[in-house]
């Protein structure tokens, strides 16, 4: 470990002194305390036989430290002392370059501030903002005359939650305590962080030394600051759901690319502060920080980022074990709080099995994020960012420690890597001549020992001790590690292993099976199914392998066994994270549900041994104008842009009724308009007219003849409508609303994709053939609310029957387990013939989503989508044996014991560990009342990843 | 289908029970119906018939007798008043839904039309039957499914009343009121720990700390017991001094008191589950377990201390993160081989009172996933009649029991079958819905 410097040399100390006060020798400098007041600190000081870390990787033993006038003067190894300096023997300690921590974030309005999970509050005031409205030209509230704009008083973005032209210094909230408690960590330099919103504004680097801010600043505006935080807007203020949010990023990116454009030439309309501000990291002259708040969001605001171009870095979650695999590719650093959750202690034995396996895996893993990340070669930077008891900071780092992290890498990641992202690695970082005076010096040879107290911390020069070091205290070792390695190792899984292996074989034929075929082939007794690279080559009977390259080959004998297409649930909101409606404006056709696609949730697995292989993700029914929907194929273990099938053509959910006029929301929701089934056709009036001039404004653009337009997310996708680009989806219940919007859309030219649920449906059935809508239903749901009043179960029979395109639909999670037996409902009520039925699950809903042409039957040329039964199909006693997409085993049912015997094993061997953790013993007595340290030792450990925070929950359209 | 809702034989019948002093009365009214009445007898010929208790009979026949079974066999050849062909049809004893809103609840979302909830922690002396709304159109779409009785529960607080038996037939609520008290339900309480912290809690004015829920549930089991315990004295007190004050709230409580009744628990987890049977057993109260969620985890001891499991989550997605996919789906088969006698339920949630019908289906899908197709059978039938008392009565063919039965185009547990003739104590019952009845006016709509 231990290097000769190989830089040093010797200066003379005073020339060195005299060129740092060179120059300002001049400058009047009011530094004389007046009398009374404790005398000036001196400026000139040598430390003799340290230890110096003088950068990662480099240590000096027996080395002289000269610094002066709060900079480094030298650094050697065994140099002189030079005359003059006080000097401080520092044999038994070891000097660290000053850590630096890069997201300390500030919190304006004093509170603590937390994760992006958290609630929070806001800092503007709303009050009577209507005569300070900063809506744009294309923005549409749908609000009626008496709603304030949401938007912060005065000029800027016309979301309070968009204030990138905030800067930290505006509200300056960084507290002597604060400072001392972040120099008796041994860190001399922070980097303030906004907290709040969504685009929060830019941040500050400041060192941790007592003096007027002007002094402590060392660089301002350094990053722009990034939140997916769902939360940070207030009631009703949109965005208030994921998708929503980074809708709202993604067009005030849009807004600044337009507003940079016109910018200085005649077509500037308007002067815009957050949009100004924003320019800067468009054109990168400035990187943005973001904090995603989950694995799949990181991997997410990395592609925002490279759709605008940004230079950015990402605070990690520490959830990011579950998908690394995801992240791999992601060139940024990775800023990684140092906090792990500990095991609560739980108050009774019996509370222990009920702790989720998934928090369990969490508490295990998450000490080695910062190890699995670095590991990745990702840049890191570590930050006690989320940590509340700071004190703690050096126990966890010693944990990272012992779970892999190199210690040359956490010190890196502690002073020189984050010297580098702010630009300041010629005045911090390591301990280099003409830096900062920037160290702590800790008693002992080692920072990442917490036994090893620090002494003092030396800010530009300054020293601060460390009033709870007591040189005399005994320095015991604490070190009782005797099971170290088992404390050490990890025993949770990760998610990686359990999913299927993503390959299946490049041949595999099918034989002796009867094949529902959902085509004109119909039902095939021992027929045999021939598939090559994913795709169907032959269906029919006495099939062999063809002659040729083969590749890797499979023979399945599915001789008394059921084979139909992978059965397509047209309605689903099963793997949406972070909220299925944005349910704030009556238009939000810019919100798209592909940026919110759980990859992560057990519903995947559930539903696929339901036989189930495509999904309809919609967004909820909230509004009569809803979000852009994205059909998945259900490739279990595949990150969420890979479960997006991608030759889908796009759709938008659209929604009337009740739902849409807020009925059902309590009393208090009654200024939104729509409040009637009168206003729904007057809203899509209203906008698809909006629509027809944004496109008419456009044409003339593109035609040479006009300005360019700005860019509208909302109207982009009503546009795309118009042009039979993007089809809809539209919840319908009554006959009427029904008619209604046939009609509306028709005067537009617009032929509709879908009506859902459609439980009416049966009374217009002519009509909503002769339109050549699909109508997309549920079996037998009603009476729930007054609209289904009149629903039967014989619709999807009596609507097919008279020449609509009919599917059943789930819109449920546990549902969807079980489409087929939906299917068989069909025949019961209204008696559809079984084959017409299985249909209703398999090719009506793959031409409803107009991927017929790829999906849905057993054909040749179509994905090997299928799955294999041990009954047929729609009898009752069947159950799914196996679920294959393109060729790939993605469930068996005879694995599933491997299954729950290895998690029920992994859980068991992980409450052991916890018990022992938290040295937990049964009382029989009632607990006490939770100290504040306990209940966040609760929180956190409870905190429960974004992913995986619906588990279990069934969500419908009006969540 | 054109049957009439209900029979007039079956009206006077009611009538005759209800006014047997009133000779003269009976006396014109036997002149006005002539032979039909008391003696008629219904032969059903053909179908296949799922006696429930004593296996199938392939082809056979049932002779109905003053709304009973009467003899099931093979063959029975003898006059009767009315000759049912039921050939390449199934016959099945009527199907019992325990543990329901049915009757109590219209439309979920309308606040107006819920009779389901009470104030109160404690309030024994509720009857449920009383508030069943006999016009209910949910009533007529659960028959068009099998369903001939059901059981309506009161909901809300911790002993939330008593629930009673009603069939799915007659013109006033006192026709539908077979049996007006069957069980005490008492809501066993949560020994989960909430672990939202307050500013993510749905509720944060209720919001407790996990020590202090940890308190919250001991002190609420306590409760339970002292409540019970209470019961207990003063029904023995009024039992010695017949003069006490009379206090309705304990009085309501006197069957389940001494054990004779069964309490039907609600429990869900398996600690609440445990926690319950322990406290059941160590009073000697009988037991019923309703939700069970979890009882599939504690088969051997719910079979040790028989107690019977009204199961309603087969359609539930699994409940923790290490149990297989199909945990719901094959709790019952694993109850059912540790000799537990399971009952399916559709349950109280939001759409259960409308999705009453799909209760078969239920049983079907425990029979894909393991469970013998008699046990399930019997899930719908006779266990859930046996632990309304009724035992006797319902849930078999058998002679003596009532003629409470139904006709399917198919097995009872297989989704396609179709419902094609109903009796409840006889009485042919109607099978036309609100949905039959918008299905034939629509279907028969001119094509534009």
């Amino acid at each position: 470990m231990k290097k000769t410097s190989t830089f040093y040399v010797w200066v003379s100390v005073c020339s060195i002194v005299a060129t740092l006060t060179c120059g300002q020798a001049a400058v009047y400098r009011p530094d004389l305390q007046p009398p009374g007041h404790d005398p000036q600190p001196l400026d000139y000081h040598t430390f003799t036989e340290a230890t110096v870390v003088v950068s990662p990787g480099l240590t000096l033993t027996n080395a002289t430290l000269v610094i002066a006038e709060g900079h480094i003067v030298s650094v050697s190894e065994g140099g002189p002392t030079p005359a003059g300096s006080r000097v401080w023997n520092m044999r038994g300690y070891t000097v660290y370059p000053g850590l630096i921590d890069p997201y300390y974030a500030v919190s304006p309005d004093g509170t603590k501030v937390r994760t992006t999970g958290a609630t929070e509050s806001n800092h503007h005031d709303h009050q009577n903002l209507r005569d300070h409205r900063a809506a744009g030209d294309w923005n549409f509230y749908g609000m009626t005359g008496d709603e304030p704009d949401p938007g912060s008083e005065g000029p800027g973005s016309s979301l309070s939650t968009i204030t990138p032209e905030y800067s930290v210094l505006d509200d300056w909230h960084f507290e002597p305590g604060q400072r001392k408690e972040l120099r008796n960590l041994g860190f001399t330099a922070v980097h303030l962080s906004p907290s709040k919103g969504i685009i929060r504004g830019t941040g500050a680097v400041s060192l941790t030394g007592e003096a007027s801010p002007n002094e402590l600043i060392q660089k301002a505006e350094t990053f722009q600051h990034l939140g997916f935080n769902s939360r940070a807007s207030k009631s009703d203020e949109y965005p208030k759901s994921l998708m929503g949010v980074i809708s709202a990023i993604r067009q005030t990116f849009i807004d600044t690319q337009d507003y940079a454009r016109r910018s200085g030439n005649d077509s500037q309309k308007d002067y815009n502060p957050s949009l100004e501000a924003l320019k800067a990291p468009l054109n990168g002259s400035q990187s943005v920080i973001i904090e995603p708040g989950s694995v799949l969001m990181a991997s997410r605001a990395a592609k925002l980022a490279d759709e605008f171009g940004l230079r950015f870095n990402l605070i990690a979650q520490g959830q990011e074990w579950r998908r690394p695999d995801l992240l791999a590719s992601i060139d940024a650093p990775f800023i990684v709080p140092i906090n792990f959750p500990e095991i609560p202690s739980l108050p009774e034995e019996e509370d222990w099995e009920a702790v989720d396996l998934d928090l369990l895996r969490h508490w295990d893993w998450a000490p080695e994020v910062p190890s699995v990340l670095a590991s990745q070669g990702h840049r890191i930077a570590l930050t006690l960012y989320t940590l509340n008891d700071r004190k703690q900071f050096r126990k966890k780092l010693k944990q990272a420690v012992e779970r892999g992290l190199p210690e040359t890498t956490a010190l890196a990641a502690l002073t020189t890597i984050p010297a580098e992202l702010f630009g300041l690695s010629e005045s911090m970082g390591t301990l280099a001549q003409g830096k900062l005076a920037n160290f702590t010096i800790v008693e002992g040879d080692s920072y990442f020992n917490p036994d090893h107290p620090i002494e003092s911390t030396w800010v530009k020069g300054i020293r601060y001790a460390n009033e709870a070091f007591d040189p005399d205290a005994k320095k015991e070792s604490k070190e009782k590690d005797t099971k170290g390695e088992e404390k050490h190792s990890r025993i949770a899984r990760s998610p990686l292993e359990e999913f299927p292996t993503q390959e299946g074989p490049d041949t595999l034929l099918i034989k002796n099976a009867t094949l529902w075929t959902s085509s004109a082939l119909g039902i095939i007794e021992q027929g045999d199914m021939l598939i090559q690279h994913g795709h169907i080559l032959e269906v029919g009977k006495n099939l062999s392998l063809p002659s040729g390259d083969l590749g890797t080959c499979l023979v399945i004998d599915a001789t008394g066994k059921y084979v139909t297409p992978g059965l397509i649930d047209a309605h689903s909101h099963s793997m949406i994270m972070g909220g299925v409606n944005e349910g704030t404006y009556p238009s939000t056709a810019m919100v798209r549900i592909a940026d919110v696609v759980n990859s992560e949730t057990e519903n995947i697995y559930y539903q696929l041994a339901g036989g189930l292989t495509i999904a309809n993700l919609l967004h909820g029914s909230a509004n009569p104008i809803g979000g852009q929907n994205a059909v998945i194929k259900l490739r279990w273990g595949k990150g969420p842009d890979e479960l997006i099938f991608k030759e889908a053509p796009g759709g938008i959910k659209f929604a009337l009724g009740e739902n849409v006029k807020q009925s059902n929301w309590g009393n208090d929701r009654t200024t939104r308009f729509p409040q009637s089934r009168m206003g729904v056709p007057v809203f899509y009036e209203n906008r698809f007219t909006a629509a027809q001039q944004y496109q008419a404004a456009w044409k003339v653009f593109h035609d040479g003849e006009g300005e360019r337009p700005d860019r509208d997310l909302e109207m982009e996708a009503l546009v795309e409508i118009l042009e039979g680009r993007r089809w809809i989806h539209c919840h319908s219940y009554r006959q009427d609303e029904i008619l209604m919007f046939l009609r509306v859309m028709e005067s537009f030219g617009v032929r509709v994709g879908t009506l859902q649920h459609v439980l009416e449906g049966y009374k217009v059935a002519d009509e909503i053939a002769a339109h050549g809508a699909g109508a997309s239903c549920f079996t037998d749901w009603w009476a729930y609310k007054f609209e289904v009043i009149d629903a039967i179960p014989y619709a999807g029979s009596l609507m097919h029957e008279r020449g609509a395109l009919v599917s059943f639909n789930s819109d449920d999670s546990d549902l969807a387990r079980r489409m087929y037996l939906e299917a068989a409902k069909a025949v019961k009520y209204g008696n559809t013939p079984p084959e017409e039925a299985l249909n209703f699950v398999t090719l009506y809903p793959a031409q409803q989503l107009k991927i017929d042409h790829l999906v849905g039957s057993l054909e040749k040329g179509k994905h090997a989508d299928f799955v294999i039964w041990s009954k047929p199909p729609l009898d009752s006693g069947t159950t799914c044996l196996e679920t294959w997409i393109e060729g790939v085993k993605y469930f068996d049912r005879f694995s599933d014991s491997d299954r729950t015997t290895q998690r029920t094993r992994e859980k068991a061997r992980l409450l052991e560990k916890a018990k022992k953790a938290v040295n937990f013993k049964p009382s029989s007595s009632d607990p006490s009342s939770e100290t504040e340290e306990e209940w966040h030792t609760w929180q956190l450990f409870f905190q429960r990843a974004l992913e995986k925070q619906d588990e279990g929950r069934i969500i419908h359209c009006d969540d | 289908m054109t049957f009439k809702p209900f029979d007039t034989f079956h009206i006077m019948k009611k009538t005759l029970k209800q006014r047997t002093g009133h000779i003269y009365l009976a006396a014109l009214l036997l002149c006005l119906f002539g032979l039909q009445a008391r003696s008629e007898t219904i032969l059903l010929k053909g179908a296949t018939i799922h006696t429930i208790t004593r296996g199938n009979l392939d082809q056979g026949d049932v002779l109905i007798r003053d709304g009973k079974i009467a003899l099931v066999a093979e063959s029975i050849d003898t006059v009767a008043d009315r000759i049912v062909n039921l050939a390449g049809k199934h016959l099945y004893p009527g199907m019992v839904a325990t543990t329901t809103t049915l009757g109590l609840l219209e439309i979920n979302a309308v606040r107006a039309t819920l009779d389901t909830d009470e104030v109160g922690q404690w309030t024994p002396e509720i009857l449920s039957w009383r508030a069943v709304n006999p016009e209910s159109e949910l009533i007529p779409v659960a028959r068009a499914n099998g369903i001939t009785h059901a059981q309506p529960i009161p909901l809300g607080g911790t002993v939330s009343g008593q629930s009673g038996v009603i069939q799915l037939s007659g013109w006033t609520v006192e026709d539908l009121m077979v049996k007006p008290t069957v069980g005490l339900h008492v809501w066993w309480p949560s020994m989960s720990l909430n672990d939202r912290p307050k500013e993510l809690s749905n509720n944060p004015s209720n919001w407790k700390s996990p020590k202090d829920q940890a308190k919250q549930r001991k002190q609420r089991v306590r409760e339970i017991a002292e409540f019970f315990e209470s019961a207990k004295a003063y029904v023995s007190h009024r039992e010695q001094n017949e003069e006490a004050h009379k206090i309705p709230n304990w009085a309501s409580t006197t069957s389940w008191a001494k054990g004779k009744t069964p309490l039907f628990i609600h429990a869900d987890e398996k600690r609440q589950i445990a926690s319950a049977v322990q406290w059941a057993d160590e009073n000697d109260y009988k037991m019923v377990l309703v939700g069970g969620r979890d009882a599939w985890r504690l088969a051997d001891m719910l079979s040790e201390h028989r107690i019977p499991v009204i199961y309603d989550k087969t359609f539930t997605l699994p409940s923790r993160g290490e149990d297989s996919y199909d945990a719901h789906y094959s709790a019952p088969s694993i109850l059912a081989e540790a000799g537990v006698k399971v009952i399916f339920s559709e349950g109280i949630s939001r759409f259960a009172a409308s999705s009453i019908r799909n209760l078969p289906h239920s049983a079907a899908q425990a029979v894909a996933f393991g469970m013998r197709k008699e046990e399930a059978l019997k899930g719908i039938t006779l266990y859930p009649a046996q632990i309304l008392g009724m035992g006797d009565r319902l849930g078999s063919i058998e002679s003596g029991k009532e003629a409470s039965l139904i006709a399917l185009t198919g097995e009872l547990l297989d989704i396609r079958s179709q419902v094609t003739e109903m009796w409840i104590q006889g009485e042919r019952v109607s099978l036309e819905s609100r949905h039959t009845r918008l299905y034939n006016k629509y279907r028969n709509r001119p094509k534009n």
